[in-house]
């Protein structure tokens, strides 16, 4: 524990730019993973556990798109488009035969495609790393703020997920759309009535959600390398996210993502060794006090 | 349902459970009767998940070695079969496979090419069933350095903690003291290998310059996706040289997000794990003048040989060598030569008498590859340490250190560790 | 239950376990007692965590948290030299029921998926302890050097039949207390907790106590189950204790049965011996493994052995009538 390194680097505001950046960074990027995730879980009850699987596909779509077109913006909307794709698939032929269903059902067959989706991208990709590369466009030096660095794609990244996330909770809660989208949240049955097409919509919801991981997984292309199985670890992250912002709630996902990125970032000066922990903890203690999460609505499903 | 049909019910399953698993394990069509022709080499290793490359380039290497040699005739008429097997990376499953291969599929042989936590298993496994055994991927010291680890059939044919920290202290000193480096910071994996590795790096940096000074040392998390708070805390600490352990895709990472934030043009960095082909050409922008541990080059040494498993490497795997892919060509170069001294002997301890002490000539070593007898290692492989160039070959100005030097400071070590 | 239940249930468990014991002696293959020691071990963890899922309705995402405590409880004690190889095993089960009492005080207040939510934090929490406290446990490397197997009362489980056996005989010993609560008044209860909990509550049960007592007794199963793996592999590691291995298990329970008493050792030696031969044939296990899953939960919609059991019952049920039917023809025929 060095409490003194935190505070003198949050008194330097060269080192708290640069931290605050780096927080940002990683937060936002979870945000777009845990977003989906919790918009599939409010809507469909579901627990998307392939979601990491989707991330994954996401990055590859986008990688292999950006050396096809060398266009990132080509990449970006394919990783998005196909992964959106891919999750209606997903949801008309698996999850929608095992709605209802206990959990674990949702759970193997999620299981079932982390696994082929793993083999299928080591079929095609090979078992190699793959890097992207910076695109021309942010080739640029790290912008300098207050003494801080922030490199220009980064502040892109945090942009795009941004404007992403507003547009999101704006369509959910100004629109139309985005109201029926909340009343079959709480009443399938009542919007079904209605004559409103709940299976479309159902999968729409799907789509929308798992696009939300291609996207993380397009942004995510240009500085993490692409590997079998690199689903894993943002699984777990956004999982806990997820939980601590409540399942089903944007704003929550938000909140919690940028807890985690903070804790990570400011960790790694004040305490390296306890960030891990902290994550574990700060998951525990908010299951214990509120289960449904910061910003949940108690489900009884 | 009533309580007796489920009774029943239940009888009549786990009868027939138990009459197919009875069935299915014997009904293996690898055992062959036809042993006496075909000798078969077990390799455990990882195949699948995020360090499958790692099981793919050494059973390329493996199956190219063997190939050659039934290409060639075989020895004594006899023939080679590898047979790999994925442990998922999960040690009780490197354990369970190794002994299947062993006693269902009736290998004689084993190249082991797991990790190091799964190495350990394995190794457990080949000491209990006494069978012949090359361990060709894990670099940890104390599985072949501890008295306690030896195994009578049991070999390691893979690069070495210690001989490598020597190596790379001594190669880091000389250019610190040329440059005045004299900040350090290190950012390795946060687990055993990452750990003992930076450590015995520093230690022998120190003993060979000793103003180095380690200002910081950070340990992101094995597989971690994202390094940009490790970067950034490197940018506030602002070292003149950073050494750090990370391999794999997480290097590619740590390179890449590195560049972002410049932190190359003002930082010298040595890599012990930068080396490998596959992960030089990953990296879109690789800066120049990284310095890395040799871990495979087609241009070092430049001899024809060397050329000739390169090519012959490319065209069976759809990598390029890696440093897996040396040690585990090395291992198969070991047990061939001893199957040609026996006339194909498949007795283990026949076998590890010839290999104990054995020297090879590789593609790899300029005099040959020694099997040393007193502890199951191997010792003149190629320890050098070049400067990345943006283009392949990617690594050059390789500076060899003499192995003398090593097996010195080696003898000393395992003094202090109380190994000998 | 009866006591002609508690009779059959005996007889059955003393003939399956002499069927066990007489494998090795009929085929001598060591690689199929490797294989059923494997099966025990995980199928023991299944079956634990089935006291759980099945009968309790409580789905835990953190089952190998006690799956690998007792792994590596039970090797340290063992490296330690001091204790013998019972007593090493009696005190993990007794440290592992401490454990799971500590974190099912927490964890059982919560409903549903929360449950499932805390018990993976819990595991994920005591998989980086495993990792962080190299000292202790060997980090990532895990228990290395291999672990003791000092004979004790002319028992030398460094023989490998001798091994099985004693694996063999603790593994039926652990099933036969598994189904003695499965036909207890207690397991009663706990359907009635899974079925009807509001009932449960007005007929005055203490529904925390006995979900409680339930996770203990399950853990306490998980722990033997880490034992017998760490006696086999000769070590212990944190893969013991990743979620991956929690999944397994209920992979396990959902390809057997959740409902049938055995369903998990089913689904344990299904899916081992699946991946056994997939793995032979190709590398692509997973792609393989994850059609076999889909196939199962869309095609069946329920477990292997479920659908076995119904399928012999429905044949039963169309075979009475069609037979009766039949000799009808015979009859006209002869006349």
């Amino acid at each position: 524990m060095n409490l003194e390194a935190l505070f003198s680097c949050l008194s330097s505001s060269a080192c708290a730019v640069t931290q605050v950046s780096t927080a940002l960074i990683i937060g936002m990027l979870l945000f777009m993973v845990a977003s989906g995730l919790s918009l599939i879980f409010g809507v469909l009850g579901v627990i998307n556990f392939a979601h990491g699987a989707f991330y994954m596909a996401g990055a590859y779509i986008a990688f292999f798109t950006y050396q096809a077109t060398s266009s990132f913006l080509a990449a970006f909307l394919a990783g998005a488009a196909g992964v959106g794709l891919i999750g209606v698939i997903f949801e008309r032929f698996v999850i929608s035969k095992v709605y209802g269903k206990d959990i674990l059902m949702q759970l193997l067959v999620c299981y079932a495609v982390i696994l082929i989706f793993d083999d299928l991208v080591k079929m095609v990709a090979g078992p190699e790393y793959k890097m992207m590369g910076m695109p021309e466009v942010f080739a640029l030096p790290p912008l300098e703020l207050a003494g801080g660095f922030v490199p220009a794609y980064y502040v892109f990244m945090i942009g795009a997920s941004l404007v992403i996330g507003l547009g999101l909770w704006l369509a959910i809660e100004k629109t139309r759309m985005g109201k029926i989208v909340r009343a079959l949240a709480i009443n399938p049955q009542m919007v079904g009535a209605l004559g409103i097409n709940t299976t479309l919509l159902y999968a729409a919801v799907f789509g929308i959600g798992s696009a939300l991981a291609g996207v993380a997984g397009a942004l995510a292309a240009p500085t993490r390398t692409l590997t079998p199985g690199m689903g894993l670890s943002i699984l777990i992250e956004s999982f806990i996210v997820t939980v601590i912002g409540g399942m089903g709630s944007i704003v929550g996902a938000l909140i919690a993502a940028l807890l985690i990125g903070f804790t990570r970032a400011f960790g790694a000066i004040g305490f390296p060794l306890f960030v891990d922990g902290m994550m574990f903890g700060m998951m525990a203690i908010v299951l214990i006090i509120k289960p449904s999460g910061l910003l949940g609505r108690e489900v009884t499903r | 349902m009533t309580k007796t049909t489920k009774g029943i019910s239940r009888r009549r399953v786990l009868k027939g459970a138990g009459a197919v698993a009875g069935l299915a394990v014997f009904g293996t069509p690898h055992i062959a009767g036809a042993q006496a022709k075909v000798i078969k080499i077990a390799l455990p290793t990882i195949l699948s998940g995020r360090v499958a490359i790692l099981g793919t380039s050494s059973r390329s290497a493996v199956q190219l070695a063997f190939n050659q040699l039934n290409d060639a005739g075989g020895i004594n008429g006899r023939k080679f079969e590898v047979v790999d097997r994925d442990s998922k990376g999960r040690p009780d499953e490197a354990a369970k496979v190794t002994r299947d291969l062993v006693n269902n599929d009736g290998c004689e042989i084993v190249i082991d090419g797991e990790a190091s936590s799964g190495s350990f298993a394995v190794h457990e496994v080949v000491r209990d069933l006494g069978i012949l055994c090359l361990h060709t991927c894990s670099e940890t010291s104390s599985l072949t350095a501890d008295p306690k680890q030896f195994g009578k059939n049991v070999f390691r044919c893979a690069r070495q903690g210690i001989h490598d920290a020597v190596a790379g202290g001594s190669y880091a000193a000389k250019i610190a003291k040329e440059k005045g480096l004299k900040k350090w910071a290190t950012c390795s994996p946060d687990y055993a290998y990452g750990r003992d590795n930076t450590a015995e790096f520093l230690q022998y940096a120190k003993v060979f310059e000793p103003s180095i000074e380690v200002v910081d040392q950070l340990w992101p998390k094995l597989f971690a996706p994202d390094y940009t708070e490790s970067i950034t805390k490197l940018l506030q600490v602002k070292p003149q040289a950073v050494y750090s352990a990370l391999w794999g895709g997480d290097l590619v990472a740590f390179i890449e997000q590195s560049n972002l934030y410049r932190l190359f043009a003002n930082t010298a960095y040595f890599s012990g794990g930068l080396g490998d082909p596959p992960i030089l050409s990953a990296i879109k922008n690789l800066p120049v003048g990284l310095n890395t541990a040799y871990r495979y080059n087609k241009t070092f040494p430049n001899s024809p040989e060397n050329t000739a498993f390169n090519d012959a490497y490319v065209k069976v795997a759809p990598n390029e060598p890696t440093n897996w892919a040396w040690q585990n060509y090395a291992a198969a170069q070991f047990i061939i030569e001893a199957l040609r001294r026996t006339n194909a002997s498949t007795d283990s301890s026949v076998l590890a008498k010839e290999i104990a002490g054995m020297t090879v000539k590789q593609p790899f070593g300029g005099s040959g590859i020694t099997m040393r007898e007193s502890d199951h290692t191997i010792i003149n492989y190629p320890v050098a340490w070049g400067k990345t160039q943006s283009k392949a070959p990617w690594v050059t100005d390789y500076v060899d250190t003499e192995w003398s030097k090593i097996l010195e400071f080696e003898k000393q070590w395992k003094k202090e560790k109380g190994y000998a | 239950m009866t006591r002609s239940g508690m009779l059959r249930d005996a007889v059955i468990a003393i003939v399956a376990l002499a069927v066990l014991v007489a494998i090795p002696f009929v085929f001598t293959k060591p690689s199929l007692r490797d294989f059923l020691i494997y099966v025990m071990a995980y199928g023991l963890l299944a079956m634990s965590l089935n006291l759980l899922v099945g009968l309790t309705g409580l789905v835990s995402f953190g089952h190998a948290a006690f799956f690998v405590s007792g792994a590596y409880m039970f090797g340290l004690l063992m490296q330690s030299g001091n204790v013998s190889i019972p007593v090493a095993m009696l005190i993990t089960v007794a440290g592992t029921a401490m454990l799971a009492l500590v974190i099912g005080a927490i964890c059982v207040r919560l409903k549903e998926i929360y449950f499932s939510f805390i018990t993976l934090a819990f595991q994920m929490f005591i998989h980086s302890i495993i990792l962080t406290w190299v000292s202790l446990t060997g980090g990532d490397q895990g228990l290395r050097g291999g672990i003791p197997r000092p004979p004790f009362l002319g028992i030398d489980l460094g023989n490998s039949v001798a091994l099985y056996i004693f694996c063999a005989c603790v593994f039926m010993i652990c099933i036969v207390v598994m189904r003695q609560i499965w036909q207890s008044p207690f397991g009663y209860t706990l359907r009635l907790i899974r079925d009807n909990p509001n009932r449960a509550n007005y007929l005055g049960v203490d529904i925390i106590r006995m979900k409680l007592g339930i996770f203990v007794i399950a853990g306490a199963m998980a722990s033997v189950a880490g034992m017998l793996l760490a006696l086999f592999v000769s070590g212990a590691y944190p893969e013991f204790g990743f979620w991956t291995t929690s999944g397994e298990a209920i992979f396990m329970i959902m390809l057997g049965s959740s409902q049938l008493f055995i369903g998990p050792i089913i689904g344990a030696i299904l899916l081992r011996l699946l991946e056994h031969f997939v793995s032979i044939y190709t590398e692509y296990h997973g792609l393989v493994l994850g059609l076999v899953i889909l196939a199962i939960v869309l095609g069946l919609r329920r477990g292997v052995a479920d659908f076995v059991v119904e399928w012999i019952e429905r044949r039963k049920a169309a075979r009475a009538p069609a037979t009766t039917e039949h000799t009808a023809c015979a009859k006209e025929g002869a006349l």
